[in-house]
Parts: C-alpha cells; sequence; structure tokens
C-alpha cells in the first residue's frame, strides 16, 4: 500500500514539475506499396463448381484471390506477397490468423474470406486483418449469383481499398470505348464494354457504321456515342440491357461530343449548324431542348461539374482551342487556359477539384490536370499522339488513348487505351483485343 | 518571274556573307568548364549514427587525426627555439604553464575564448620584441589548431544545453531515421489536406512503448476526415513496427514521454 | 594549319548556303506545300476533266486559298451544267488534333466549300456536307506531307 501511494506522490511530483516534452517530427515515411497478403478464399465443403458459358471453374475462391492481387498490384498502391511463402491455410486464417507468421513475411495487411456455392447463390465472407496491430479491421459477407463471381473479387478489392487509403475504390466498374481494326485509312469501329481489368469483353455495335465517343450514364444502364449510321452522324442512345438504340433529339446537322448530365437527364452535346459548333442540352424525358453557347467559334467537348452546376468545355474562340468554365446555364462564361499551346478535352473530376485535358504544344500531346480556375496545371504524360482522359469514380486514375505513327504504308499503326494516376506514377497499358480508342469509366456498379 | 529571281539572288548572297562573318565566330572551341563536385553537407557531431552517415564519420575522423597531428608539429618549434635563446631559459616554464593551460582549455570551452582574447592584447603589448613575436605567432598557431578541434565540442556542448528536448541532434536524428524507414505512407492521401496526425507516447527503458494516444482522436470520425483515420493507423503501424525505438541509454526520465509529430505533406506535395 | 580552318569556313558556309536553297519559298517549282497548304496533285481526283474534286488547308484552319477558290469555281461551272446532281461536301481533318475539335473543324471546312459554291449559284438544297473529321485519311502517313494532304474537303457526286 506504502508502495502504492508513494508511486501516486511520485506521478504528482513528476507531472507538476516544468517537464519538456520530447517531440520529434516525422516528416519522411517510404512510399513503397504497402505489402498486403491475400490468402485464397476457402471454399466451403458441398460447393459446386460455377460453370460460366464453356468454362468450369474449379476453385473460385483461389480465382477471387487472384483478381483482388491483379487489382491492388496495377493500382500501385498495394505489394501483394507471394502466396507459396504462406504459412497459413485459408481455413483456419479466415477464423484466427497467426499474427506472427503474416508478419514473418512482412505483411502489414491480410486479407482472408470464405465463399459457400450453389446452383443459384454465391455466399461470400471476407475479412482485412491489421497485421501488424494484430486486430480485424474489416469484416463484410454478401451474396449474389455464381456468374457474378468476378464481381465478388472487386468488391472485395473496392473495399479494402477503401479502408487501407481512406478513398472510394474504383475496382467495381466498368469501361467503354471504340474497339478498331483495319487500315488506318478505313478503320473499322465497334462499341466495346468490359470489366475494368479487361474480362468479360462484350461488342455493343456490328461495325457497319463509324462510332464514336462513347459514355456512360450516371447509373450505367445507358450509353450515348456518335454514330455515322445512314451517313448521318448523329448522337445516339443505347440501352445496354435491351441493345435498343435510338437517335438524341431530331436535329438537322450533325450532333457529336455527347455525355450525360450527372443526374443523368440531359444529353448534352454539339451540334454543328452550317459549319458552327455549339453546345446544346437535351432533356432526355421532355425533349427539351436547349441552346447552351451562341458563339461563331467552336465550341464542342462539354463536361458538367458533378454538383451539375457548371460546365467545362472547348472553344477556339480566343483564335486557336482553350478551355473555358461556363455556369450550366450558359452565362458567366470565363476562359480558363492561357498557356502556350493548344488546350481540348476537359474532363471535370468526380472529386470536383481537378480538371483533366489534352494540350498540344511543338507536336507533343500531353495529359494533364488542372485546377477549375485554370491554375495548377500540372502535365502528366508526354506522347506522340494521346488523348481523351476520362476519369476512374473516385478520381485518382485518368484513362485515355494513345495512337502510334505510321508510315506511309499505314504500317506501324496502333491505337491502344493507357492509364495513369493523378500523381503521374504507374503509367499502365490497358490490354485490349483488338486496337482501342475514346474510352470512358463507368460509376462503380455496387452503389 | 525573273524579278524573283534577282531578290532570291540578293537575299541569297545576303545570307551568305553573314554566315559567313558570323560563322567563325560560331567555331570557336568551347570554354572548358570546371568539372561540378558534388558537395555533401553533414551536421558533424560525434555521436551521429544515422545510417548514411557512415562516410561521412570516417572521414571526420581522418581530419581529426591529421589536425592532431597539426597540433604536435607546431607545438615543437617553441621548445627549439627555446633552447637556442639563453634568455629565454624561463620559456619552458613558460610553455609549461602554456601546456596546462591548453590541457584546461580542451576541459573548459568557454576559458579558450579568454585565452584567445588574451593572446590578442599580448601581441599589442608585446609587438616591438621580436623573440617574444616569434613566441606569439607558434603560440596561435596551436591555439586556432586547439580551437578548431574545440569548436565541434562547443557546438555540441552548446546545443545540448538550448536544445529543448532530452535528446541530442544525434540521437534525435537516430530516431528519425529509424521511424522514416517503418511510416509506409498510405499513397491515396489528399494532397492539399491537413496531412499531421501526433502520437503521444510512454516509452519502457528499453524503448519499447508502453501506452500510445492519438492527439486530435476526435478527427478520426470526422466526416470529410477519413483519410485521417487512414493516417493514425499508418503511423501506429510504423511505431508498432519499428519496436524497440531507438532511444538513448540514459536519461529515462527525459524522454520516457515521446511525442511523435507525424507529417505526410512534405512527402505527399512533391 | 590557318588554311584548313579557312578551308573549314568556306565548307560550312557553301553548305549552309545549300541548305538555305532547298528552303521552299513562294512559287518555287518542285514544292507540294505553300503556306502550309497542300498544293500538288497526288490523292486529287477529278469530276470531270480539269475539274479537281478537292481543295486543302491550312492547319487549324478553314480559310479558302486561291487556288482553292479556282477549283471551286470550275467545280461551279460544272455542276451548274449537271444540274439534275446533287453533292456531298466531305470536311476532313489530319491526326494531330483532338478527335471532337477536328469533327468541329471538317464541318466548318466543308461549310465554307459550300458556301462558296452557293455564291457561284449552286442551290444549297443541292449540298449536302458531311464531316469525317480525322477518322478518313487519304494518307496514312505520320508526316507533314501526309497531313497536308489529309486537312481537305471533298466534293463527291451524291448516289
Amino acid at each position: 500500500m506504502k508502495k502504492i501511494f508513494l508511486f501516486i506522490f511520485c506521478l504528482f511530483i513528476f507531472n507538476n514539475s516544468a517537464k519538456a516534452l520530447v517531440e520529434v517530427d516525422i516528416t519522411r515515411g517510404n512510399l513503397d506499396p504497402l505489402p498486403i497478403a491475400v490468402s485464397p478464399l476457402y471454399v466451403e465443403s458441398g460447393s459446386v463448381d460455377i460453370k460460366q458459358g464453356d468454362k468450369i471453374i474449379k476453385n473460385v475462391g483461389e480465382e477471387i484471390s487472384k483478381i483482388i492481387e491483379i487489382n491492388f498490384k496495377r493500382s500501385g498502391l498495394f505489394n501483394p506477397l507471394k502466396k507459396d511463402s504462406f504459412v497459413q491455410k485459408p481455413d483456419i486464417a479466415h477464423v484466427k490468423p497467426r499474427f506472427e507468421d503474416w508478419r514473418l513475411i512482412k505483411a502489414q495487411a491480410l486479407v482472408t474470406g470464405k465463399v459457400t456455392v450453389s446452383e443459384e447463390k454465391l455466399r461470400v465472407e471476407f475479412r482485412l486483418w491489421d497485421v501488424v496491430a494484430a486486430k480485424e479491421m474489416v469484416a463484410l459477407a454478401f451474396s449474389t449469383t455464381p456468374n457474378n463471381w468476378r464481381r465478388v473479387a472487386h468488391i472485395i478489392s473496392d473495399k479494402v481499398y477503401q479502408r487501407l487509403t481512406g478513398e472510394e475504390g474504383y475496382f467495381d466498374t466498368r469501361i467503354i470505348y471504340v474497339s478498331e481494326t483495319g487500315p488506318k485509312t478505313q478503320r473499322y469501329k465497334k462499341l466495346a464494354i468490359m470489366d475494368q481489368d479487361g474480362a468479360n469483353v462484350k461488342y455493343l455495335t456490328l461495325g457497319n457504321e463509324l462510332v464514336l465517343t462513347p459514355r456512360f450514364s450516371p447509373k450505367n444502364q445507358l450509353v450515348t456515342y456518335l454514330s455515322y449510321f445512314r451517313n448521318l452522324p448523329r448522337v445516339y442512345l443505347l440501352d445496354i440491357e435491351t441493345g435498343v438504340q435510338e437517335v438524341v433529339g431530331d436535329f438537322p446537322g450533325m450532333t457529336f461530343a455527347p455525355r450525360f448530365s450527372p443526374d443523368g437527364e440531359k444529353i448534352i452535346m454539339s451540334f454543328a449548324k452550317d459549319g458552327n459548333s455549339d453546345i446544346y442540352t437535351m432533356n432526355l424525358k421532355t425533349r427539351v431542348v436547349e441552346k447552351i453557347t451562341d458563339h461563331t467559334s467552336i465550341d464542342t467537348s462539354p463536361s458538367y461539374s458533378p454538383d451539375g452546376k457548371y460546365i467545362a468545355f472547348n472553344s477556339d474562340r480566343s483564335g486557336l482551342q482553350q478551355i473555358y468554365v461556363m455556369r450550366s446555364d450558359g452565362s458567366n462564361v470565363k476562359r480558363i487556359t492561357f498557356g502556350k499551346g493548344l488546350y481540348g478535352t476537359p474532363v471535370w473530376s468526380p472529386r470536383g477539384d481537378l480538371i483533366a485535358f489534352t494540350k498540344v504544344r511543338k507536336g507533343k500531346f500531353y495529359i494533364g490536370v488542372m485546377r477549375t480556375d485554370g491554375s495548377g496545371e500540372r502535365l502528366l504524360t508526354e506522347n506522340y499522339y494521346q488523348e481523351a482522359p476520362s476519369w476512374s469514380p473516385n478520381g485518382r486514375v485518368l484513362i485515355f488513348y494513345r495512337e502510334t505513327k505510321a508510315d506511309s504504308d499505314g504500317k506501324g499503326f496502333s491505337a491502344k487505351l493507357w492509364s495513369i494516376d493523378l500523381t503521374g506514377y504507374n503509367e499502365r497499358l490497358i490490354e485490349t483485343e483488338t486496337d482501342g480508342s475514346d474510352p470512358s469509366w463507368s460509376s462503380l456498379l455496387s452503389k | 518571274m525573273t524579278r524573283s529571281i534577282a531578290l532570291s539572288l540578293v537575299f541569297h548572297s545576303v545570307m551568305i556573307i553573314l554566315t559567313a562573318i558570323s560563322l567563325p565566330f560560331m567555331m570557336r572551341t568551347p570554354v572548358d568548364l570546371p568539372p561540378i563536385l558534388s558537395v555533401d553537407l553533414i551536421q558533424i557531431t560525434d555521436t551521429t549514427n544515422i545510417p548514411f552517415a557512415a562516410k561521412a564519420a570516417k572521414t571526420l575522423e581522418k581530419l581529426k587525426k591529421e589536425e592532431e597531428k597539426r597540433v604536435v608539429s607546431e607545438q615543437a618549434p617553441p621548445t627549439q627555439k627555446k633552447k637556442e635563446k639563453p634568455d629565454r631559459i624561463p620559456l619552458p616554464e613558460d610553455l609549461n604553464k602554456e601546456k596546462k593551460e591548453i590541457v584546461k582549455k580542451k576541459q573548459n570551452p568557454e576559458e579558450i575564448k579568454d585565452e584567445i582574447r588574451q593572446a590578442s592584447e599580448f601581441e599589442k603589448e608585446e609587438l616591438f620584441d621580436p623573440d617574444q613575436i616569434a613566441a606569439l605567432i607558434d603560440k596561435s598557431k596551436e591555439e586556432t589548431a586547439e580551437t578548431l578541434k574545440k569548436d565541434k565540442k562547443i557546438t555540441q556542448s552548446n546545443k545540448k544545453t538550448s536544445f529543448a528536448s532530452a535528446l541530442t541532434l544525434s540521437q534525435e536524428d537516430a530516431l528519425k531515421a529509424q521511424i522514416f524507414g517503418c511510416w509506409s505512407l498510405p499513397l491515396g492521401l489528399p494532397y492539399h489536406k491537413n496531412l499531421l496526425v501526433r502520437i503521444k507516447l510512454r516509452l519502457k527503458p528499453d524503448g519499447t512503448v508502453l501506452r500510445s494516444e492519438i492527439l486530435d482522436h476526435a478527427r478520426m470520425n470526422q466526416p470529410g476526415q477519413g483519410f485521417y483515420k487512414v493516417l493514425a493507423e499508418s503511423a501506429l503501424r510504423a511505431i508498432r513496427i519499428c519496436q524497440p525505438l531507438r532511444v538513448p541509454p540514459t536519461g529515462y526520465e527525459k524522454w520516457k514521454d515521446l511525442q511523435l509529430n507525424f507529417d505526410a505533406n512534405e512527402m505527399l506535395k512533391g | 594549319m590557318v588554311s584548313l580552318t579557312n578551308l573549314r569556313k568556306f565548307l560550312v558556309v557553301v553548305l549552309a548556303g545549300i541548305a538555305l536553297t532547298a528552303c521552299a519559298t513562294q512559287g518555287k517549282k518542285g514544292t507540294n506545300i505553300a503556306g502550309d497548304v497542300y498544293t500538288g496533285n497526288d490523292t486529287v481526283e477529278y469530276l470531270a476533266t480539269g475539274v479537281k474534286d478537292r481543295v486543302f488547308f491550312a492547319t487549324n484552319k478553314s480559310t479558302l486559298t486561291t487556288a482553292s477558290r479556282d477549283t471551286l469555281r470550275k467545280q461551279a461551272a460544272w455542276m451548274r451544267k449537271k444540274s439534275k446532281l446533287k453533292f456531298t461536301i466531305e470536311g476532313h481533318a489530319d491526326e494531330r488534333g483532338t478527335r471532337e475539335y477536328n469533327l468541329a473543324l471538317g464541318e466548318r471546312r466543308a461549310n465554307a466549300v459550300k458556301d462558296y459554291l452557293m455564291t457561284y449559284g449552286i442551290s444549297g438544297s443541292r449540298l449536302n456536307v458531311i464531316s469525317y473529321g480525322k477518322e478518313r485519311p487519304v494518307n496514312s502517313g505520320s508526316n507533314p506531307l501526309a497531313w497536308s494532304q489529309n486537312r481537305r474537303s471533298v466534293t463527291v457526286k451524291a448516289e
């Protein structure tokens, strides 16, 4: 007892004395991707194999973990550790991971899970563990149909990503683009959709007419694009589920560069009348058409801010292509690019704070970002030819396309999809079956 | 047609004359620039043990050895001169005094400065005695050699007393370097926000963590500050991975309460 | 040694002179691009004898050169004779720009041609305009000559 009192007494003394708390500033760390172990998901006994078309998926738990690893690797933020160094089996790891074992292989986070597959249902349970603190960080369960097993992997990836970075993920998304084949002078173009990791490619048009610049609606059910059907270039709407296509409005001339408004109710596009291109909107329900810009210059490539209040667009009213911002009713037009060179294809970030763009200067093409007032211009990558960036739904990654040089016979020509992180790192080629261009990112499918 | 030919000829000949005049200038040999030497600025303390300063420590030791040699050699001449001049017989005693004073200087930094001042006054008074001057010159050389060696020690001791924390500069560097290596910065953090998380630790004498507390805890669950939780967790992870922390072997009472201020802004702003 | 440096100087001057003569100027024979506009006859087809089917443009521009206007006057004269025929005027752009802007530029170029033809009495109802932007180059090369040939507006007989 005496000792306790003495101890408390001493504490008081020491607390009252003027003490300099030792403060040390830690301003550096390493920017290496976070080492994370993704254990194959344990497949509950009694589960059936998944039949997908003519393929049979035997160990869906293993396949799911592979997709998660690829997602993490491609994001550049995580370093998935090699499976052959894993000590614990999937079933035990999911229930009671031995953190010392995982710490031995230098993992800082661990993903484990369990799947149960029946003919109609796929049930998934997964956990994210903080290996260093030896505690559970996330525990979730959900179910879906067996043929959606890939989406399970993407949803798990998004949840883990969000918990470890503080940002929303972007893995459960799709990309729409134009698939290209054929000689450069007569390209054969089709609309294509694929999962963000390149799987599940589906072609939406046959290639009989030229199709260009597709975009998803905010709910991802509709697609808008430019088609040269019957040699009349017009903006069309396509329902992905039903495959039904319809022309947008009844314009007596070319309409092009279409996008959806953030609430999905309007299509905004350019309409070329007597050689002059202005920006118009059409309400999909009421069919009311509004003229937004009124200038003898070319006004195109419109992009709404995420709150729908502003529109960034491309205009050459100053003589050359520059980027302007106006209110969504067309008032208060302000030029925001004043640098040397041409600026085009402005795209407003889903976060609302940045605008991505294409810049052309001295024969080189750049993809860059700037603040919405035009300041803070940052060029992320340079190439012979590249353009048309599109944001991932979390505003972190940009997807765009590049073309290569060709000789006069057209040899050497190719068009490919590329992605790059907002920081300028992690520039990546996106593999597609055919050449591709005009990519556009969907919003998260699971919202 | 002819007009254009004539104009073309005129302009071409003007161009040729201009190039003939200017080109020889362009063909002058370029100036030889001295090669660029990279200079590493290193904080000099006796016990800095930042891993990458290993080379610096070696070179510092070399420098010290060289200076010690210098000091020894400069002490030699005065003794020789004293032998030559019988008037200077008392000097060996002075020398001894000087030696003692030099020894004293090593122990008491402040006293060195007094000696230097005295030496300069001494010089002024004895200006006309050549022998005295010779002795003085030798003395000043010794003193400068000594002071050079001690300046380092002066700075170290000065910093010891003026430094608010209980860690010396080198000890702080050691701890920082250790934690730099353990901290995996979450790469998804937003740029222009407050990325400072302060963690208060109560340490055990061996450097392991007894308790940790995240200051600004309220920020953890604030909407729009989701990244703060992620940042704080990464800092905690760094501390855990780094155990036992590189703490000084003594003075536990002074550093047992340690606050680490993790600021990701420097690295992410780039 | 002195003579060697003199010889070098002389050679440099001569080479510079030769290089200068290689630079194209207005109205010189053998060059295909003048003021960034293609002036050659490669890729040109004929609607009728002496009636070229296309005109060319400078980068980012839709203005008609003197040569273009000459071509279009001939087209108009021939169209007046073939009063039953309708035409499609195609507008094209080179690949050195963003896709959507190029669509608008092609449209502007085609319309410039249509407007000019209309001032020579051709009814607008006989002239249909379509822009292909950079989608249908005639020369697949990646060089200034190819690009200049692709910056064009072509008049085609409508089916």
